[in-house]
Formats: structure tokens, sequence, C-alpha cells
């Protein structure tokens, strides 16, 4: 699906048609990070490139090609992670171009969500409520004001969302459900 | 901190922001060695994979990090 079908209205500043829009951009701009992922702290890079996706939308251009400002955010975020490698003085190979191509991996899933929940409940009560706050707070939060809530040390609360993690994935892929990141 | 827990930590959607408005790194992805950078970024996608399938918009913890700033 062509995303700019959401252009206008995010054009127009309707911030919940990012959001869509964002559900379905996100996994593929991250996926064009990977081979950055020494180099640079791609989810800082990745947020930047979508904050700029959001401020720049009204000048965006259709070339006709489609996704118009998914490829802007593509390249935005390459060409952010490059300044990052280049400023640090990290030496890589540069990657020809921004890869918008990448498979597509939609973040809505409701067979998986169902599935998820049901690994939830059988997680021990600890890692579940680690979990469960950086999932409610984590984007807002630091660690370390979850863990306060919570009672618990940072270093127990970060052990606690490691276990859970992994906990949930081996639950999953005993479902079927590969996600990466064993 | 050990590397677990630095992992865990890279993982979280949570990113400052520095005194010329960019989003920072997270200060615990420098004490991290380039395998322990991949494992975050690979830990982290399956995060937030599994963020938006519970989300009922389907947004991430990185989508929604994204949306308070705006919203801010």
């Amino acid at each position: 699906m062509d995303l700019d079908v959401h252009l206008d209205a995010i054009a127009h500043g309707d911030d919940r048609a990012f959001a869509r829009w964002m559900a379905a951009a996100e996994p593929r701009v991250r996926a064009g990070l990977r081979s950055f992922a020494a180099d640079v702290d791609t989810e800082a890079v990745l947020q930047e490139a979508l904050l700029r996706a959001w401020q720049v939308a009204p000048r965006v251009q259709r070339d006709g090609r489609g996704d118009s400002l998914l490829r802007y955010t593509a390249r935005t975020a390459h060409n952010l992670a490059i300044d990052e490698v280049r400023r640090r003085g990290r030496t890589r190979a540069l990657e020809p171009d921004e890869d918008v191509a990448a498979p597509e991996v939609p973040l809505s899933d409701p067979a998986l969500g169902a599935q998820l929940r049901g690994c939830l409940d059988a997680l021990p009560d600890q890692p579940r409520r680690a979990v469960l706050a950086r999932w409610e707070q984590g984007p807002v939060e630091h660690d370390r004001a979850l863990a306060e809530r919570l009672g618990m040390q940072l270093n127990t609360f970060l052990k606690n969302i490691g276990r859970a993690r992994k906990a949930l994935q081996d639950c999953l892929e005993r479902a079927g459900v590969a996600l990466g990141g064993a | 901190m050990d590397r677990e827990a630095l992992i865990a930590a890279v993982t979280s959607p949570h990113r400052e922001r520095g005194v010329d408005g960019e989003v920072r790194p997270h200060p615990a992805w420098f004490d991290l060695d380039d395998a322990g950078r991949h494992e975050a970024f690979e830990q982290a996608s399956a995060s937030r994979r599994m963020e938006a399938a519970l989300d009922p918009e389907g947004l991430s913890g990185t989508a929604r990090a994204v949306l308070a700033r705006i919203r801010r």
C-alpha cells in the first residue's frame, strides 16, 4: 500500500493520520538502519527522522513513485546515521542508499496480540510487572522512574525486562511465531 | 551494570533530547561493544513488534514516543 494515502491529512496537522502512517512506516525505516546498529543508537536516529517527517510533511512533493514521505524519512534516517558515524570518527563502508524496499512487517497483528496476551499471563509476577510498565509508560518515562514505582532497583528492573522479553519470545516461538532477536 | 542489563536499557523507546532539541542516544548504548549493539537492535525490533501487537492502534513504543513529542 502506498503510504502517501495519509500524506494530505498529515500535511494538515492530523497527528492521528501520522500515527497510522508511522504504524506502517516505522518497521521499514528501522530495517534500513540495521547495518548501522554498531555505529549509532538506531532508536534515537529513527525517532529523530520520524519527528522530522512530521515537520516536513507539508512540504513533501509527490513524485509519482509512491511512498514519498516514507522515502524522505528513510533517506533522512540514513543521512542522520552517516552524520553520526562521521562525527564519532567511526570507519565503516557506507551503504548505497536508504532501504525502503525492506520486507514490510506489519506491526499491527491481532493474532500476534492474542497469542502474546496468553504468553504475558504465563510470566512470573516480577518480569510481567516490569514489561507491562515498560510498554505502558516506557515511551515517555525513564526506566529509573518505572523501577522506582515498582519498588525495584534499576538493575533488577532491567533484568526483569530481559527475562520477560526472552520468555515471551520463547512462548511465541513455541506457538510458531518468530520475532527474531532471541 | 552488566551486559544483559545494558542491552535491556537500550531497548527502551525512551530517549532524552539534547539542548539542541535532537533526540539523544541512550547512555547505555555507549557502554556496549559492537556485538552488544547488534543484539540490542534485534531485541528492540522484536520488542517494538510486540508492543504494536498489543496496542489498539498498532503503535509501538517508538511511535508513541514520537507522538508524545509532537503533542507536547
